[in-house]
């Protein structure tokens, strides 16, 4: 078995709910709304 | 009638010259100065640098896009500025050389009743020998340099393919580089792309860059809230790097790139030698060397221009320790402090100094990101500036009007991780006030609900509606000024 490197303990690694609401289409498609209606904010707030 | 010229046809350049156009329009004349034909939508060269694209659907010609908005277009450099004119006239001109075929090489001036120097930078590919695709390295500065990064790819994966083992090397060329944030979207879509060719196994990919620590990209890093912690882009940044199992050099000055080896120093003044097989290494920026004369023809480039080239502008240059830097020590007109009808935009005004802390090696090498100031905060540069000089010219107001510091601003910024409908991602991120404020959100320097970072698909699918959003509003069709920068 290979043995993890120094870095690869210390970094915090995503499980596997993460790495499948990354692509999952219903969820991203939720965060697509949510991250658009934050930069709208922020483009208001910089404008 | 009024005549505002504007150096350089980048986001910010392009931004005012078009809210220029509108606000002013044929009752005034507004020039566009660039030496290129071609307007460029930087940010997806990224994707022409894996093959993704093709040059043509990242650019499209200025000249029409101009004289359909009643913008005077000549393709030129801007040589020298003299801002008071000279002996025979007071009228203020720029001296340009023309770029265009049949023309090169010819220089006229242009006079000005406001100047806008939007020039974007020169890239510095001298500054590390060995750099550049001229010689031993690849870049995606341009869209051209990233066509040519993405016929050396495709050679690397068919060797892939054939069975050798290669090794990739994404960064930055010097210690004092800015835009890690390029190389970063680089370095996954490449690592993406060489997955999807099914030769992941063969590739070792090492991102070397001048970050003291991952996801620092220039701006000090960011502080996050997540899971009930407030925690540093550092380590979302790391675990990306270990999930797609690319290794990392952080504190890296390059100071010498030879055939297949780039030489480097690390923070703690060690010397190392990396070999590599393909190297994607971005070089740092200078201004462009404009030069700049009072009427009786002595040098004033020193006074007008900060050492590195960019334009001095309305910000505290005061020289000071990290510790005593102020967010409003930045600019926030962006007026030449001299000459009120002279302004700096984009990446061409002077910073006062950089967001990241600077530091040096025990040898006295510089490593310090320079602060970014493209994209979002580029393009709202360009409209103050615009917006502020048509106050001058319709109501002659005597000072901007507008202001926008990037202390006050904030950024949303999208960068690729792999350009898929179903399997790609991207980091969204925004964050306010891009230079990190101490005094008003002590501890974490910025304001914790409005600085946010993901990584998903629905990244991916902004990044790639943005593209074409950002497209449409440059070429100026039907509405594009309803779109923010």
């Amino acid at each position: 078995m290979t043995q993890p490197t120094e870095r690869e303990r210390d970094a915090m690694k995503p499980g596997r709910w993460v790495l499948f609401f990354r692509t999952c289409v219903v969820y991203q498609l939720w965060r697509f709304v949510w991250i658009n209606l934050r930069m709208l904010r922020m483009i208001r707030m910089s404008h | 009638m009024s005549r505002v010229v504007i150096l350089g046809a980048g986001i910010s350049g392009h931004t005012a010259a078009q809210i220029l156009s509108r606000k002013l329009g044929r009752k005034h004349e507004v020039v566009v100065v660039s030496p290129n034909r071609s307007w460029n939508w930087i940010p997806s060269n990224i994707w022409v640098g894996v093959g993704l694209m093709k040059p043509e659907e990242v650019t499209f010609e200025l000249k029409p896009v101009y004289e359909r908005m009643g913008i005077t277009h000549e393709q030129a450099r801007a040589i020298a500025i003299h801002p008071e004119g000279d002996a025979s006239s007071p009228a203020p001109y720029v001296t340009i050389e023309r770029t265009e075929p049949g023309k090169a090489g010819e220089r006229e001036n242009v006079t000005y009743d406001y100047l806008v120097n939007a020039t974007g930078p020169k890239l510095n590919f001298a500054a590390t020998p060995g750099l550049g695709p001229e010689q031993n390295s690849l870049s995606v500065c341009t869209y051209g340099h990233a066509a040519q990064t993405a016929e050396a790819l495709k050679t690397a994966i068919d060797r892939m393919r054939a069975g050798e083992k290669l090794t990739f090397v994404v960064g930055t060329g010097h210690g004092l580089c800015t835009c890690e944030g390029a190389a970063f979207e680089y370095a996954f879509n490449l690592e993406f792309e060489i997955r999807n060719a099914g030769v992941r196994e063969q590739a070792k990919i090492v991102f070397l860059t001048n970050e003291a620590e991952l996801g620092d990209f220039g701006v000090d890093g960011l502080q996050l809230k997540r899971g009930g912690y407030v925690m540093p882009s550092r380590a979302f940044a790391e675990s990306l790097f270990v999930e797609r199992g690319v290794e990392w050099v952080t504190g890296a000055h390059v100071n010498r790139v030879d055939p297949g080896e780039v030489h480097y120093e690390t923070l703690d003044g060690e010397m190392h030698a990396l070999a590599f097989d393909f190297a994607m290494l971005l070089p740092p920026f200078t201004g462009v060397g404009l030069q700049a004369f009072d009427r009786a023809g002595t040098d004033i480039t020193a006074e007008l221009f900060a050492p590195n080239g960019f334009m001095r502008v309305d910000a505290n240059y005061t020289a000071k320790p990290y510790e005593e830097w102020r967010a409003d020590d930045w600019p926030k007109t962006y007026q030449c402090p001299r000459y009120a009808n002279v302004f700096a935009v984009g990446i061409a005004f002077a910073p006062p100094h950089a967001l990241s802390r600077p530091r040096k090696t025990k040898n006295g090498t510089a490593i310090a990101p320079a602060p970014p100031r493209t994209g979002m905060p580029s393009g709202i540069m360009g409209r103050v500036v615009a917006l502020s000089i048509v106050d001058m010219i319709q109501n002659g107001a005597e000072k901007p009007s507008h202001t926008a510091s990037m202390a006050q601003m904030g950024a949303a910024c999208v960068a690729s991780a792999g350009a898929s409908f179903w399997k790609g991602s991207a980091a969204s991120m925004t964050m306010f006030p891009v230079v990190p404020d101490y005094e008003r959100f002590p501890g974490a320097g910025r304001d914790l609900v409005h600085t946010t970072g993901e990584i998903g698909s629905a990244g991916h699918w902004i990044k790639r509606i943005l593209h074409h959003m950002f497209l449409y509003k440059a070429k100026g069709r039907p509405g594009w000024w309803l779109i923010p920068e």
